[in-house]
């Protein structure tokens, strides 16, 4: 996805209430991170469970949430997503990078990026993925579910190799 | 000192708009059964959380007190909080660790407490660090650390017991709906 529509993405979800933005790096989505680090708006945990946590207690505290991480790292969390986020009903935005969406990248990223889709509909995780064309109407969907008290995710897609 | 004499003195300790967050567990059982709050965030799953789950309250909160009761198996299962808890410093964050060395709701099988320094991890990760054993130690210190600067840890040596704290019969979305009304209000 396009440094500018990254950015773009950022902010737009900042006018749409979103206050924090917790969770470990993905180089799929770097220009995202980066708006929201100049912004000062990013907390950058040590795993993607304890960024799960974090986001649990602002969203508690009613202050919009929304925690980042791999594909590698959601499935750390997948314990966390059914015994926090789904057993408390607590309404967390997910942003999730898909590595492994194209056939041909590193060998680490084949396997998950092949169940990635699959894992996120087992667990009940509703999901629309962000394009450079459509990512409005994908950030709409998810401000609109979590107003309504229910989690869900975005998610991007690893569209070059390095 | 058994770990539900502790929690008690603790809670005895609060005021009304502290805020606890407590482990998954016995922890959570006793902290029920010693005494069922409004503020009380009681964890049934996702072990290791409640330290992260507390520094989400504490950022957000900064007027209110937030507690975190913690366990040792549960500290040591997410000892990555202690950095990114120590990198905010979130002032008004307690965090309480009663350690037994055991993971006792699983049958008591050891924990590594008893071989490395929670203390010292704790301190080199930016906390003030208070350790007790004893419940006149742990009643003196309680009446004092409102005033210190956060974040603090205070970890409290206690003994495996047989006394077992009953279950919580409150559904998770409604000690959560009514712990989100209460912090909110």
């Amino acid at each position: 996805m396009k440094e500018i529509i990254q950015r773009k993405i950022f902010d737009y979800l900042v006018k749409k209430g979103i206050e924090n933005f917790v969770g470990v790096p993905d180089s799929t989505f770097k220009y995202f991170i980066d708006q929201g680090l100049e912004k000062k708006l990013v907390i950058i945990t040590t795993r993607e469970e304890e960024a799960i946590g974090i986001t649990a207690g602002m969203t508690m505290s009613k202050s919009p949430s929304l925690v980042f991480m791999q594909n590698a790292g959601f499935a750390n969390s997948l314990s966390t997503i059914t015994s926090l986020i789904e057993l408390y009903d607590i309404p967390l935005l997910f942003l999730i990078g898909w590595r492994g969406y194209l056939k041909d990248d590193a060998p680490e990223h084949i396997k998950i990026g092949m169940i990635q889709p699959r894992l996120m509909k087992t667990l009940g995780l509703e999901s629309k993925i962000l394009t450079d064309d459509d990512w409005k109407a994908a950030c709409d969907w998810a401000v609109k579910k979590i107003s309504n008290n229910k989690f869900c995710a975005l998610v991007i897609r690893r569209e070059f190799l390095d | 000192m058994i770990r539900r004499e502790a929690v008690k003195s603790v809670v005895g300790s609060l005021s009304r708009k502290d805020i606890v967050v407590s482990a998954n567990g016995f922890v959570s059982r006793d902290l029920f059964e010693v005494k069922d709050r409004q503020t009380n965030f009681y964890m049934i799953g996702s072990m290791g959380l409640a330290s992260s789950i507390g520094l989400g309250l504490a950022l957000k909160n900064p007027n209110k007190q937030i507690y975190i009761f913690d366990g040792d198996g549960n500290i040591l299962m997410n000892l990555g909080s202690l950095v990114t808890i120590g990198s905010l410093r979130p002032k008004n964050l307690i965090h309480i660790v009663f350690d037994n060395s055991s993971h006792e709701s699983t049958g008591g099988q050891p924990t590594n407490s008893s071989n490395v320094r929670i203390d010292m991890i704790s301190k080199a990760a930016n906390y003030k660090v208070f350790k007790v054993s004893t419940q006149n130690k742990l009643k003196s210190l309680l009446k004092n650390i409102k005033k210190i600067r956060g974040p603090l840890l205070i970890l409290i040596k206690v003994e495996k017991s047989k006394y077992v704290s009953k279950r919580i019969d409150i559904e998770p979305t409604l000690i959560k709906s009514r712990f989100v009304k209460a912090i909110n209000n």
